[in-house]
């Protein structure tokens, strides 16, 4: 266990040329940056398991939940942290990496990008796991949060780029009810598929068409599939 | 250049008709108060509900400001409890109660008080191989950041303050951005464009004293490819004009190169 840490820009640095030896040194030593000047502590009250295995994105993302809640931290103090995200990412960096089986191409999957833009702190490993269900909870954060920590998931970035998307609970739940599996845990097959009729990003445009002419944050999520046209009638069911 | 269809006829609430301002405490943005929504050239319907919603990334609360005929002022508007509150932007909307449907709307309001000054072009350092510098079109709404090569050692230091890297560098990064700008993802308008870092990069130019031809938009009738591409050059010149003392350093520097 080790007391909650935000990286700073040394560590940030250093962090990054670690992912950055790593794909011509597959077995380079990854840098102690548990002490400043690459980090510094950000809560004496929250330890983290850096040992920890999560099978799934929601075990991360409940693990979180559960260290902040524990210690009070309120979920608008911790998600601006981008130096504590990084260095969730580093100390976590084995398993988001599928012991560096799966290092992805970009560095913001591990380090949570300064500037911090809106179009790609999605795709960070660990902070939108937590943003998101923190905001939309179990059951309907599942599509976002079904698959190992260190994949991609399609649905974060189809659903968690578009701000209007994300931010509404009806919308969030109205995707759950349409491309979740309940049965398999999954989302149901062919949902992410690009020549499917009524996959997801089709279901992006479709409410990016509505977004300008319904007040959709009044709707509920029933109202919001019944106004969707008949392609997704076969996911409805 | 994002097309957004209007089938329904809704109305475009101008900005100028919206006034928003931070409240602070201690620093911090703590709520908003709106100044001004005013209404009254879009003839509404009186009964139709107006709304105003602060947002940012996940972030959404909506507050209600009653109706166009009678619009209310809930300000102070409590942002406590939201993440990013000097990144929120607003949206203001009319709305029929009756059917659900927009019937006015303005999104992306800044507060008048800027939350914070931010770059028009935000540097950052990233492995780009044998390449010095790419422009990538990911920030807020596509805008661009400027990614440079982070295996050139002590590049950051470079990136500020090298005049040879400066008069190379930057005046093409300039070039590159407004031509995509203009030729690739299009302005809409060069008073009030719908994408705020172009009405950023615009004002930038216009600060550096370059005149505008009568239209930036391809798909206007007006458009004239020969007249933007001159606005572009210009808008460059100026720019390496502004910074001629980096030009003379440089020179100064090959000179004293035996």
């Amino acid at each position: 266990m080790i007391n909650l840490r935000f990286m700073l820009p040394e560590g940030e640095q250093k962090f990054r040329e670690y992912i950055h030896n790593l794909k011509t040194n597959p077995l380079c030593q990854c840098p102690d940056l548990n002490s400043e000047p690459f980090s510094k502590e950000f809560s004496s009250v929250i330890s983290i398991d850096e040992t920890r295995k999560f099978n799934s994105k929601q075990e991360l993302a409940e693990y979180l939940q559960n260290c902040f809640t524990g210690a009070d931290l309120k979920r608008e103090g911790v998600l601006p942290q981008n130096g504590m995200w990084t260095w969730l990412a580093y100390i976590w960096f084995e398993q988001l990496t599928n012991q560096r089986r799966n290092i992805l191409k970009r560095e913001e999957h591990y380090i949570c990008t300064t500037p911090s833009n809106f179009r790609r702190y999605y795709i960070h490993l660990v902070a939108p796991l937590y943003a998101i269900y923190s905001l939309h909870n179990l059951p309907f954060s599942m599509l976002f949060l079904y698959n190992p920590p260190w994949e991609i998931n399609d649905f974060t970035e189809r659903v968690a780029a578009t701000q209007f998307l994300i931010s509404h609970e009806n919308i969030v739940e109205a995707i759950y009810k349409l491309y979740f599996d309940s049965q398999r845990g999954q989302p149901k097959r062919g949902a992410q598929s690009i020549t499917r009729r009524g996959n997801i990003r089709r279901f992006v445009s479709a409410i990016q068409q509505f977004e300008l002419t319904y007040d959709i944050y009044t709707m509920s999520a029933d109202g919001i599939l019944n106004l969707l046209p008949p392609e997704f009638n076969e996911w409805k069911r | 250049m994002k097309r957004r269809l209007n089938y329904t006829g809704r109305k475009k609430i101008k900005r100028e008709n919206v006034s928003i301002n931070f409240i602070r405490q201690n620093g911090a943005v703590v709520a908003f108060a709106v100044n001004k929504i005013d209404l009254n050239d879009l003839n509404l319907p009186l009964d139709s509900r107006v709304y105003v919603e602060a947002n940012y990334r996940t972030e959404l609360r909506r507050f209600d400001f009653g109706t166009a005929g009678s619009v209310s002022n809930p300000s102070p508007c409590d942002l406590r409890g939201m993440a990013y509150p000097e990144n929120l932007k607003f949206r203001i909307l009319v709305v029929d109660t009756s059917d659900g449907k927009l019937l006015a709307h303005a999104d992306r309001i800044s507060p008048e008080e800027p939350a914070a000054k931010k770059p028009i072009l935000p540097v950052e350092f990233s492995d780009l191989g044998n390449e010095i510098w790419q422009v990538k079109y990911e920030g807020d709404e596509g805008s661009p950041i400027l990614i440079i090569n982070s295996r050139i050692p002590n590049i950051q230091n470079i990136a500020k303050q090298d005049a040879q890297f400066l008069v190379y560098v930057y005046p093409q990064v300039i070039r590159e951005v407004l031509t995509d700008m203009v030729f690739v993802d299009g302005v809409d308008s060069t008073t009030e464009p719908s994408t705020d870092w172009n009405g950023d990069w615009l004002n930038f130019i216009r600060q550096l004293g370059v005149e505008f031809p009568e239209t930036l938009n391809k798909d206007d009738e007006n458009f004239s490819k020969e007249d933007a591409l001159n606005w572009i050059n210009d808008s460059v010149q100026a720019f390496c004009n502004t910074h001629s003392s980096k030009f003379q350093e440089y020179i100064k520097k090959l000179e004293e190169t035996p």
